[in-house]
């Protein structure tokens, strides 16, 4: 079996130097490879998970060691329940991505580059999934960045998306530096970069509270990176330029999903540093509330999905920091599940309008109508509507919040209570941003805008619904947003120490009020409007913390290195001035030998030796 | 039989060197017989270190090494030898040499009108290069290894003032002269430092100084800093770089190519092999080199942030490199060692593989200045991916060989050598890393200008390159010879292609390299942590 994850891993890299390799040969060629070995993972991928779910014993092998100095970084992998949990979702979301791509990109000359990003993609995130060495994960987790700056500026004509490309490596990357400083302490600490070594150690010794807060709080700084929580949070939104199915990708099954998989899979770590686990809510608290009004007044259908995943990203921090791992993970399941189904629609849309700005739809719902179907359910999962896999997971986050805010034990009982206030009122937000954008896409006339895609004229008479190739994935993906919550009911099935289930009632009907009165307000303020964007067109102003960053890091460094470039000149040219006259002496002997011939070279190797042969005497 | 392939090692470049020389009035027949001298040295290393890296035993063992007295009167001898850390720097430097004459055979420097000139004698003062590169890796006699490293000066001085920068002829003289100036004077105070060794450890023989020889007093200080000064110019440390951006962006792209693949690993070799036997870590010396080493990440950094010549550019990212090769040594621990062995090794591929790319731009383009090129990804996209590709690798994308050196010397320095200050070391370890962000930076912002760019210009076929649109007229007549070669072609995949699978090779499987380096660390400086 550890043979097959191995393959795993390596499968998506190969079919990805094959695409590059004979991709260019022909349609065929480049379509088959593609999809084949996406679908080959997808098998492999559930042969792996299956038999390891529940209260399965976890697979562990070493493939191979260095034996350098320090502690060996190893070739090693470690499937257990969250890993299998997370290679599902993976390759489920990776093969639809890649059949859905068929249609998506049809036509497009650089769509073997693409299919092969997309396969390193995948290939990065089974390995972080898998992995046991902490080197092996940084690979993983790093090269998801790189893929993720390689596709979002995939549109590389685009200024808006060689801009975001490079904002979302750099932002990820600094916080990156995290993770590579705790796997230094750790290896210090543990003597060992081995996953598994390390959190058995961690849940069975007696640490303090104090002993691991280091290592703990740099993970955090990695994990807010990758994630997109604030005040990192800006670099996501940015990477909208980027092909729609990338952004599916990205937000549902690797990149951004990686960072709660990290704090999953270091879980006993964070349960030991308390501080990291209240850094982790207060980062929690405010990046939802923030992501959720940024979503709720943007115009572009495709930035509204991406501030709603950071939003629903900080529930599953929230989740994880009060010690529900069990929610939190469920919930980046379903998120998965729901986000890859919305951001596929919406890219369904798109390319029907031939463009994401929502002013430009609006009654699409006769016209797309399996796309209307599909994204209705999809906006009801993130919205919270009953009985939608959406509803459960976040009222299973939302109970567990409740829980700690009244008996917790393991953040402030005030920064509890701080995250359980801002989670309820995500929540109001979300409905209230996912019926608009619901609303404003399928019932609202649409605005006519100077648009200069001729698909969004607004006579619209040749729009037409998707290919086959990109309906049926949208409606594979309904299957388990409709039916996971089967999941949160009975968890025993995922999480072997799970006995009871996970729906909380109480907050569950409370919950199910309030989403039915917020959707009555925004439904009649729409109607208050004519049919139109429930509030006025009002735009947030671009987040203050990019500019803090471009006042503060990026305008020093570009002064600082217009400055060394200009020192450099400086004294490169008075080094040459000042040393004019000790070269000229110098000089006129090699000008001497200028004319290359071979007398005056030897000459020059003669006079050397003989120099080394005096010295080498008075040293004597 | 050691010792034969010991000699070998060096004799065969400079046999076929003169070979070469004999037929060189033949142009491409000197070419051939270069290559094909490049190519045998290259097998001959690979045997070599397959040879002696599967033997155990010490560096200075005498049945794995050659010890032939040279000079009696002055304590001067031939010797040689081989362990895992000048193994895999000789094996990098053959296949960078064989690279480099290989891909003369195809595209040798023009000259100003588009003509060729003389690549018969280049190609024979590369080989000359390489016999002293490869002799300065093998020796374990100091002075033998400081003659060895003014032969592979000199004829470098002749590379670049000669087929330098086409356009520039007095600006290429100038970086020459410069370039030997600056390396002369530091190897002649390397030298003055190896003599003061010699008058405190009683010989010159480095194996045994290793063994024995334990540094103390001002006059094994003077000696340490002399030695230090000397190889701080060549590898090059901050501020004594600043010969390096000249010499390497005036150089032909083979001259570039062999100065920052090979020649700067003479000086962070130096720092390994012979400065460290002969330095305390008590001294005050060590954590000011390892500043300076991380002070040049920085500045390296910085200064290729406001570059607008991609060779400049690549020229300063080598500083940003080779401090992180300083910093590992300077932590004094076997995992430094190891670092700084790593990261030479690396950048010896991913810095010659980026030379290679910018000559060929050059080459087709006509010029290197990041202002005029655009588009490369629409116009060459597999050598505008090739090129992305080297810079991620330079960047330092983890599954890359770039990553291991810098990682591991960044975790060197976390836990230095007892005797160094932690915290100084830890705080060096966290700017280091603030470099790596940096370096990131500075390659975006390079493939956001040169490889991308607006769809107005764009041409994006695979087969038609429409180079004229993008250019001034008065670049046409460069712009012809890049009609002339489209994409990436085969002469360059052979040349790149090596260079490109051992990237992922080793950033995939580091124990290949870290293992053997290891072992060689641990019985070459038995006395580190």
């Amino acid at each position: 079996m550890s043979w097959v994850v191995l393959l795993l891993v390596v499968l998506p890299f190969v079919s990805a130097v094959l695409s590059l390799w004979v991709g260019h040969r022909g349609e065929v060629a480049e379509r088959g490879i593609a999809v084949g070995a996406a679908a080959l993972g997808f098998v492999l991928a559930v042969a792996v998970a299956l038999p390891h779910l529940g209260d399965a014993e976890p697979l562990s092998h070493v493939f191979a060691a260095t034996s350098a100095v320090g502690p060996p970084i190893e070739l090693a992998f470690h499937v257990d329940q969250l890993s299998a949990l997370m290679l599902l979702l993976a390759h489920t979301v990776a093969f639809l991505v890649q059949v859905y791509s068929l249609g998506y990109m049809a036509g497009d000359p650089r769509y073997p580059s693409y299919a092969a990003l997309v396969s390193v993609f995948t290939g990065s995130m089974t390995l972080v999934v898998t992995a046991d060495d902490l080197w092996a994960l940084l690979i993983g987790w790093e090269l998801m960045g790189a893929c993720s700056y390689f596709l979002i500026s995939h549109h590389w004509e685009l200024p808006e998306a060689r801009a975001g490309a490079v904002k979302a490596f750099l932002m990820t990357r600094t916080a990156d530096l995290g993770l590579l400083f705790a796997i230094i302490v750790l290896g210090v600490r543990f003597d060992s970069y081995r996953i598994s070594t390390i959190m058995g150690e961690i849940a069975t010794g007696g640490f303090g509270r104090d002993d691991l807060w280091l290592p703990a709080l740099l993970l955090t700084a990695a994990v807010v990176g990758k994630s997109a929580q604030f005040p990192l949070h800006t670099w996501l939104p940015d990477a909208m330029p980027g092909p729609t199915p990338i952004s599916a990708l990205i937000h549902a099954a690797t990149m951004v999903a990686a960072g709660v998989f990290l704090v999953a899979r270091a879980y006993p770590l964070f349960l030991s540093a308390p501080v990291a686990l209240t850094t982790l809510a207060l980062v929690a608290a405010v990046t939802m509330f923030i992501a959720a009004v940024s979503a709720l007044f943007t115009g572009d259908l495709k930035r509204v999905l991406a501030w709603s995943t950071v939003s629903q990203l900080a529930y599953m921090f929230g989740a994880l920091a009060v010690g529900a791992y069990e929610a939190g993970v469920l919930h980046l399941l379903a998120h998965g599940a729901f986000k890859a189904l919305l951001f596929l629609a919406a890219g369904s849309v798109v390319h029907a309008v031939g463009t994401t700005s929502m002013s430009a739809m609006g009654g699409l719902r006769g016209k797309l109508p399996d796309t209307f179907i599909t994204m209705t359910i999809g906006f009801g999962a993130l919205a919270g509507v009953v009985p939608l896999v959406g509803f459960f997971t976040k009222d299973a986050v939302i109970g567990a919040v409740w829980e700690a805010a009244h008996e917790g034990h393991l953040v402030w009982p005030w920064v509890a209570w701080l995250l359980l206030v801002s989670a309820v009122v995500t929540a109001v937000l979300t409905v209230a941003y996912s019926l608009r954008a619901w609303l404003m896409v399928f019932f609202t006339p649409p605005v006519v805008e100077p648009v200069e895609t001729p698909a969004a004229t607004p006579e619209r008479a040749d729009l037409h619904e998707s290919p086959l190739s990109m309906k049926v994935p949208l409606y594979l993906l309904t299957i388990p947003t409709v039916l996971g919550g089967l999941l949160v009911a009975y968890p025993g099935v995922a999480f072997a120490e799970v006995e009871h289930t996970l729906v909380h009632p109480t907050t569950a009907v409370l919950m199910t009020l309030l989403v039915a009165a917020t959707a009555a307000v925004v439904y009649l303020l729409w109607r208050r409007h004519g049919g139109r964007d429930p509030w006025h067109p009002f735009v947030l102003p671009h987040p203050a913390v990019d500019r803090v960053y471009d006042v503060g890091v990026v305008r020093p460094v570009r002064l600082l290195a217009r400055a060394v470039r200009a020192g450099d000149r400086d004294v490169i040219d008075g080094y040459a001035d000042g040393a004019g006259a000790t070269t000229r002496g110098l000089g006129w002997l090699l000008r001497r030998a200028q004319n290359g011939n071979v007398q005056a070279y030897l000459m020059v190797v003669v006079v050397g030796a003989c120099a080394i042969a005096v010295a080498a005497g008075v040293a004597a | 039989m050691n010792a034969v392939l010991l000699n070998g090692l060096v004799a065969l470049p400079a046999g076929f060197a003169l070979l070469a020389a004999l037929v060189s009035r033949r142009e491409r027949a000197a070419v051939g017989v270069a290559v094909v001298g490049a190519l045998a040295t290259f097998a001959w290393s690979v045997w070599l270190v397959l040879r002696l890296g599967s033997a155990g035993g010490a560096l200075g063992d005498p049945d794995r090494s050659v010890d032939v007295v040279w000079l009696e009167a002055l304590d001067l001898h031939w010797r040689l030898g081989l362990d895992g850390i000048s193994g895999a720097l000789v094996l990098m430097s053959t296949l960078v040499f064989a690279a480099a004459l290989f891909s003369l055979l195809r595209h040798g420097p023009d000259d100003a009108e588009g003509g060729p000139r003389r690549t018969g004698s280049l190609a024979v003062l590369l080989l000359v290069i390489e016999a002293g590169v490869l002799g300065s890796f093998l020796a374990l006699d100091m002075v033998l290894f400081f003659v060895f490293f003014e032969v592979a000066l000199i004829p470098m001085w002749f590379v670049i003032s000669t087929w330098g920068d086409a356009h520039d002829a007095a600006a290429r003289r100038r970086a020459a002269t410069r370039f030997l100036v600056f390396t002369v004077t530091g190897s002649a105070l390397m030298l003055v430092g190896f003599l003061l060794v010699r008058a405190e450890a009683g010989t010159f023989d480095i194996a045994r100084v290793a063994a024995s020889y334990t540094p103390s007093g001002p006059t094994a200080l003077a000696a340490s800093l002399l030695v230090a000064l000397g190889l701080a110019v060549k590898t090059p440390l901050w501020p004594l770089h600043i010969w390096l951006p000249d010499a390497h962006s005036k150089a032909p792209t083979v001259g570039s190519v062999v100065l920052a693949a090979v020649l700067l690993k003479l000086g962070t070799y130096g720092f390994v092999r012979f400065w460290m036997p002969v330095t305390s870590p008590d001294w005050l010396l060590v954590p000011v080199v390892a500043a300076l080493a991380v002070v040049g990440i920085v500045y390296g950094a910085l200064a290729c942030l406001a570059q607008a010549d991609l060779k400049r550019l690549i020229a300063y990212s080598s500083v940003g490199h080779m401090g992180f090769v300083v910093l590992g040594a300077a932590t004094f621990t076997l995992g430094g060692v190891q670092a700084a062995v790593f990261a030479s090794v690396a950048h010896g591929l991913i810095t010659g593989l980026l030379f290679f790319l910018a000559g060929a731009i050059k080459d087709r383009y006509g010029t290197t200045d990041l202002a005029e090129l655009r588009l490369l990804y629409g116009k060459v996209p597999r050598m505008g991916g090739l090129f992305a590709f080297a810079a991620m690798a330079s960047l330092g994308l983890p599954g890359l060989a770039g990553f291991w050196g810098e990682m591991l010397a960044i975790r060197a320095a976390v836990s230095p050598a007892a005797g160094l200050s932690e915290t100084t070391y830890r705080w060096l370890a966290f700017i280091a890393a603030l470099g790596v962000i940096l370096a990131s930076a500075y390659f975006l912002a390079v493939m956001r200008s040169m490889l991308q760019g607006p769809a107005v210009e764009a041409t994006p076929s695979v087969d038609h390159v429409d180079v004229g649109a993008a250019l001034p007229t008065d670049r046409v007549a460069a712009v012809r010879l890049g009609d002339r070669r489209p994409d990436v072609d085969a002469g360059e995949w052979v040349t790149w292609g090596p260079l490109a699978v051992l990237t992922v090779a080793l950033g995939v499987a580091p124990g290949l390299l870290l293992t053997p380096v290891a072992d060689a660390a641990r019985a070459f400086l038995g006395g580190l942590g």
